[in-house]
């Protein structure tokens, strides 16, 4: 993390503690910037528009998990039906209060923190698998409520929800989609590494290595927990919103059970308790999963017999194939080789 | 009361099968410290596999059998080796994503290779009703409920009475113990495995004769199992018994008098309602360790 080069000293406390610490990470900030925000989307193509946006939401949902896993330390199977309450809690108050998207955003950050923390109550004694039970259970109950719905949730039509507005501004192109989700994550990314860098990210990592320990610390492990969960579905609700928005509708059939393991495969081949990780992750594994829905078609007409599944059982493999090579060759996730990199370069042409 | 009793009935059934998978799964956490979440897959896969070998490649039922267990043996083996040993002291949640992922690479080949709608099974069982007295049963399902139990009655007599068994006990006492009482650990491990394995075989090999031979809905089913398992102890294999029969009886009862009222599908989310009450008041079950940590 902190490796510098050369010659370079902090004078300051404030110095000490900054993101970006020299002329080098300035420039590439705002290369990365302009990258991001104006050269990107000026010249991409909707095809590749809608993979990004889905892949920033993607990003948005996995940072909660990343603090509720990385962090603090607690497993969560239950991760996408979080995202589908935040979503939901935005279709909703649009359906049936009249309220605007914006306005629903903030219903829908404490709604789901609400709804994660109470599923988060049996960590008041448990932890580690058991922790993975409740979340699992609690994935299956979310789903049947928001199915038996009626109305409220339009059951199993799901709810259609309207794109947002500015004055009378209408956000309904891919591009002027990319816009509003690209703030989103970038506000996102800063307020998850302001809290992993603060006070509450040392004391959930405190948490994560040992739990008694912290308690012996004097930590509320309890409440902080909590405080991990609500964070986690925080994120969840605000990436649930987006994407309500961003499809137009929201039905809990986008959130199969199979995307909470996706969530946790993007944290762990990330690399569990790393921002950074947790983009490198989603874009591994998205970015993999679109190559197979390009190259599976292709082995279909090669081989008609399998054609009818091959994408989909081809998705399931490489998933569990990704998650399982990198338990067992690489834990620390591409952030690790990331960090391996980037210590390299500092120091080359030296080889330490 | 017929009602009442006829629920009570379906739910023994039904709770069963409930405590054949749980007790495959106790048996692996117990000998190898391993929770496996691959369970449902791993039923799935015994289910589609044994569909394939009586329907596609036309063998009887005792060759598919011998075929199954093979299957199993070299399945188990190869987990062992290869998935879990590179995970032994690596910190817990390793251990439950390596499973999941395992039971993910399942999913995919029972996908590619059985795609499409659940298939149903040759008759391999006489069907019709059974009565006693006011309560009517399907003869499948009580064939299927003398199946598990007699299973089960094998295991327990291997558990307790072999020397095999023995060595499993020894081994889900401490690893490292074991090893010095020259048990080889790590042939233990593939041992626990194959019975597992075995085990969820007959379970998704029952709900599919009972149903249907459906990948999500089996998977569903051992996921429900996850609650008996809770419930009963992570670490007892009467416990798992005794609870597959309590949350069996449990669904059917409460799925027969709520579902007129919330309109239907409450059998699904029962057990995981029993799993959440349970680990909020009484989380090691009924007769599971409480463990007791020190620093």
């Amino acid at each position: 993390m902190s490796r510098r080069p050369c010659g370079t000293f902090d004078v300051s406390y404030e110095k000490d503690i900054c993101v970006f610490r020299t002329p080098f990470h300035w420039i590439m900030l705002v290369v990365l910037l302009v990258l991001y925000l104006i050269v990107f989307p000026l010249l991409a193509e909707d095809g590749a528009l809608s993979i990004m946006n889905m892949l920033y939401i993607t990003i948005i949902a996995t940072l909660g998990l990343n603090f509720l896993l990385g962090y603090c330390g607690q497993i969560s199977l239950g991760h996408a039906i979080f995202v589908a309450v935040g979503g939901y809690i935005t279709g909703i108050f649009m359906t049936h209060f009249g309220f605007s998207w914006w306005a629903t955003l903030p219903l829908s950050l404490i709604g789901t923190a609400i709804v994660g923390l109470f599923f988060g109550l049996p960590s008041l004694r448990l932890k580690g698998f058991y922790i993975a039970m409740s979340t699992l259970a609690s994935y299956f109950i979310l789903v049947w409520i928001i199915m038996h719905g009626g109305a409220v949730t339009g059951g199993i039509n799901g709810l259609p929800i309207d794109v947002p507005m500015i004055g009378s501004y209408e956000i309904c192109s891919q591009r002027q989609f990319y816009y509003l989700i690209a703030a989103f994550l970038a506000l996102a990314v800063f307020v998850a590494k302001s809290i992993a860098r603060g006070r509450l990210g040392r004391i959930f990592i405190a948490i994560r290595d040992d739990d008694l320990a912290a308690e012996v610390m004097g930590i509320n492990v309890f409440g902080y927990k909590l405080i991990a969960f609500a964070i986690s579905s925080a994120y969840a609700g605000i990436a649930g919103s987006l994407f309500a928005t961003y499809w137009g509708f929201i039905s809990f059939e986008q959130f199969p059970f199979t995307d909470n393991i996706w969530y946790l495969g993007y944290v762990i081949v990330g690399g569990m308790g790393s921002i950074v990780g947790t983009i490198f992750g989603v874009f591994f594994l998205k970015l993999l999963g679109y190559f197979v829905m390009i190259v599976g078609p292709m082995i279909g007409s090669a081989l008609p017999s399998i054609a009818g599944s091959v994408v989909s059982s081809m998705l399931l493999i490489f998933n569990g194939a990704v998650i399982v090579a990198f338990l067992i060759f690489e834990p620390r996730g591409l952030h690790h080789r990331w960090e391996t990199i980037r210590s390299s370069m500092q120091i080359w042409p030296f080889t330490y | 009361m017929t009602l009442f009793l006829q629920f009570l009935f379906s739910g023994i059934m039904l709770g069963g099968i409930y405590g054949l998978i749980a007790v495959g799964i106790v048996l692996i956490v117990k000998g190898t410290k391993v929770f496996n979440f691959a369970h449902g897959d791993l039923a799935a896969l015994g289910a589609y596999l044994f569909w394939g070998l009586l329907v596609q490649a036309q063998l009887n039922i005792g060759l598919s059998v011998v075929v199954m267990l093979i299957f199993a043996a070299i399945l188990a083996v190869f987990l062992e080796r290869f998935i879990l040993r590179p995970m032994i002291g690596q910190p817990l949640l390793s251990t439950i994503m390596v499973t999941i992922g395992v039971g993910q690479i399942f999913a995919g080949i029972i996908t590619l290779l059985w795609p499409g709608p659940g298939r149903t099974f040759p008759h391999i069982m006489p069907s019709g009703t059974f009565h006693v007295g006011p309560i009517a049963l399907s003869l499948e399902a009580l064939i299927s409920f003398a199946i598990c139990i007699v299973a089960l009655i094998c295991f327990y007599f291997l558990f307790q009475h072999t020397n095999i068994g023995l060595a499993m006990r020894g081994t889900a006492e401490d690893h490292q113990l074991a090893q010095s009482g020259g048990i080889q650990v790590t042939r233990i491990f593939a041992v626990c495995w194959f019975i597992g394995i075995m085990l969820a075989s007959m379970g998704g090999i029952l709900i599919g004769n009972l149903h249907q031979v459906d990948r999500p809905a089996v998977a569903h089913f051992v996921l429900k199992s996850f609650a008996v398992v809770i419930f009963g102890g992570l670490e007892s294999i009467v416990g798992a018994l005794i609870a597959g029969i309590f949350v069996g009886m449990l669904e059917i009862l409460g799925a027969g008098y709520l579902d007129p009222l919330v309109g239907g599908g409450l059998g699904e989310i029962i057990p995981f309602v029993v799993l959440l009450t349970i680990l909020l008041i009484k989380p090691y079950g009924l007769f599971g360790y409480k463990r007791i940590e020190r620093v």
